[in-house]
């Protein structure tokens, strides 16, 4: 030990730094957030309670049943359920997410190629039995319409996911030409 | 003794006995409140303005839960041990002197009997931590009687030099012989370490082996819970208070405020609340600031170098007194 780690040592230097600090952390504000009371604004495109998006022309869903999100989703907490239509299209019967299972992982927003699931920035959900957390098709449609709609809900999209829509939309060239086959 | 004399002691112990309620339940308060602004935090803030009604609420809380005694553990000693703790501390504040003849008693031996109650109050932490059959309980307890004897000796030894200067044991003698200087110029060394083994007498951090949370769940404490459990709580609070009563009369002057001005005529209780509170808030500060000792440390600190330096602070004291004073 030399001698000036032994003058330290005797005279406490450390533990006065630290005594210091602490009376310094003591006057200083504290950053304790009082939760309830003042919440903090969530982050955009931070990850919460799931959602359907509605297709604002038709007023349905814009999921078509493929399937991609359940068969991407490590939790494997989508269930889809879909049948035949009256003109052969596929139609979704039931859209189904157990939100106590899903790890908040957004694969299924980034697997759906048409942009009809999405995570809302509500996080403050609870409640007293499983089932309220069983998420149903007509469910999940309302919580698009209240904590998504209107431009919220596109610009989510647009800031945060690139919905592989926009990449696979068929320009309008393309569809005249489909009609004209068609016809 | 007359028995007007004997009701206003009654009235006295009543009164010093109340406020002695009300500052462990605030002092747990501005303890949590001081450490948790330490820490960046808020502390208590929901009951009441800024949580000011948490003791309250806490001690509603306490005296309302179950009462659970372990089957196994060795049951009057169970219900004994933290009586033991509340009343030694609780005795201890007779002789303290708050004023100039403000204490309930004026007793010529006030350090001697101070310090054996200490040692008492040592009592209700080991047979806690006995009876209530754990193995965690008895570790505490053990521990505790380890390190309250090592410390006894070297707050003893530290408070020796003070009673050299005085040539007294009387808590209100050494009061007045502060009048001048305060002893903490003179005895700096003894001051300091007796303020050292004061935190270790009380089981407090960083020394506070015997409820070591992080390897004994709470030590001694551990099968107690409610009232029994705030029993202990109040003892450990109580010995803080007399602790830091006893720094306050032996080192820091007691009473004696500074003479000039408005200051002389704030009367001393103020100024021995004062300084208490300071001393407390030292307590406090330390306990946010360092983390626990190991217990081979502990005891190594206590045995090889505060009882050698109180030593070294008596020999020095009475050579001083013979060779200059005496002249």
């Amino acid at each position: 030990m030399t001698l000036t780690q032994f003058i330290k040592k005797v005279l406490f230097i450390e533990i006065l730094q630290g005594l210091a600090l602490t009376f310094k952390h003591m006057v200083a504000p504290a950053i304790t957030r009082q939760y309830p009371d003042e919440k903090r604004e969530p982050v955009p495109g931070s990850r919460g309670l799931h959602a359907l998006v509605r297709n604002p022309l038709s007023g349905k869903e814009k999921c078509v049943g493929c399937g991609l999100c359940a068969a991407m989703c490590p939790s494997q907490c989508i269930h889809i359920y879909t049948s035949e239509g009256d003109d052969h299209n596929k139609v979704v019967d039931r859209y189904e997410i157990e939100v106590l299972r899903c790890v908040f992982c957004a694969l299924c927003v980034e697997a759906c190629p048409y942009g009809a699931v999405a995570l809302t920035e509500h996080f403050e959900y609870s409640g007293y039995t499983r089932e309220e957390f069983y998420y149903t098709k007509e469910r999940l449609l309302e919580n698009w319409d209240k904590y998504m709609a209107g431009a919220k809900g596109e610009e989510y999209f647009e800031k945060f996911w690139r919905p592989k829509s926009i990449d696979f939309k068929p320009s309008v060239k393309e569809l005249q030409t489909k009609e004209r086959a068609g016809k | 003794m007359t028995e007007m004399e004997m009701l206003i002691i009654v009235v006295k112990t009543v009164i010093i006995v109340s406020v002695f309620m009300l500052f462990v339940m605030y002092a747990q308060y501005f303890e949590r409140k001081i450490i948790a602004h330490m820490q960046a935090r808020l502390g208590p803030m929901r009951v009441g303005w800024h949580g000011i009604l948490q003791p309250i609420a806490d001690s509603l809380k306490l005296f309302l839960k179950e009462d659970i005694i372990p089957s196994s553990s060795d049951k009057p000693i169970f219900y004994i041990a933290p009586i033991i703790g509340v009343i030694a501390a609780l005795c201890s504040l007779a002789v303290i002197p708050f004023w100039e003849g403000l204490g309930v008693a004026n007793l010529n031996i006030g350090i001697l009997y101070i310090l054996a109650l200490s040692s008492v109050g040592a009592y209700c932490v080991i047979l806690g931590g006995w009876a209530s059959n754990s193995k965690y309980s008895f570790l505490g307890g053990l521990r505790s009687s380890a390190q309250v004897i090592s410390y006894e000796i070297p707050m003893g030894l530290s408070l020796v030099g003070v009673m050299m200067m005085t040539g007294s044991a009387n808590l209100s003698d050494i009061v007045k012989a502060q009048s001048e200087h305060w002893f903490l110029w003179y005895q700096p060394l003894a001051c300091f370490v007796f303020v050292m083994s004061a935190i270790a007498e009380t089981n407090r951090a960083p020394f506070d082996l015997s409820e070591a949370e992080t390897e004994l769940v709470a030590g001694f404490a551990t099968e107690y819970s409610g009232m029994r459990w705030a029993l202990f709580f109040m003892a450990e609070y109580a010995s803080m208070f007399v602790m830091t009563a006893l720094g306050t009369i032996c080192f820091l002057g007691g009473w004696n405020g500074p003479d000039f001005g408005i200051f002389a005529h704030v009367p001393g209780i103020v100024w021995l609340t004062l300084k208490m509170s300071a001393c407390i808030f030292i307590y406090f500060w330390i306990r946010a600031t360092l983390p626990r000792y190991r217990y081979d440390q502990l005891m190594s600190i206590g045995w090889k170098i505060f009882i050698p330096l109180s030593l070294a602070n008596i020999v020095v004291t009475g050579l001083v007194k013979i060779l200059w004073i005496a002249k």
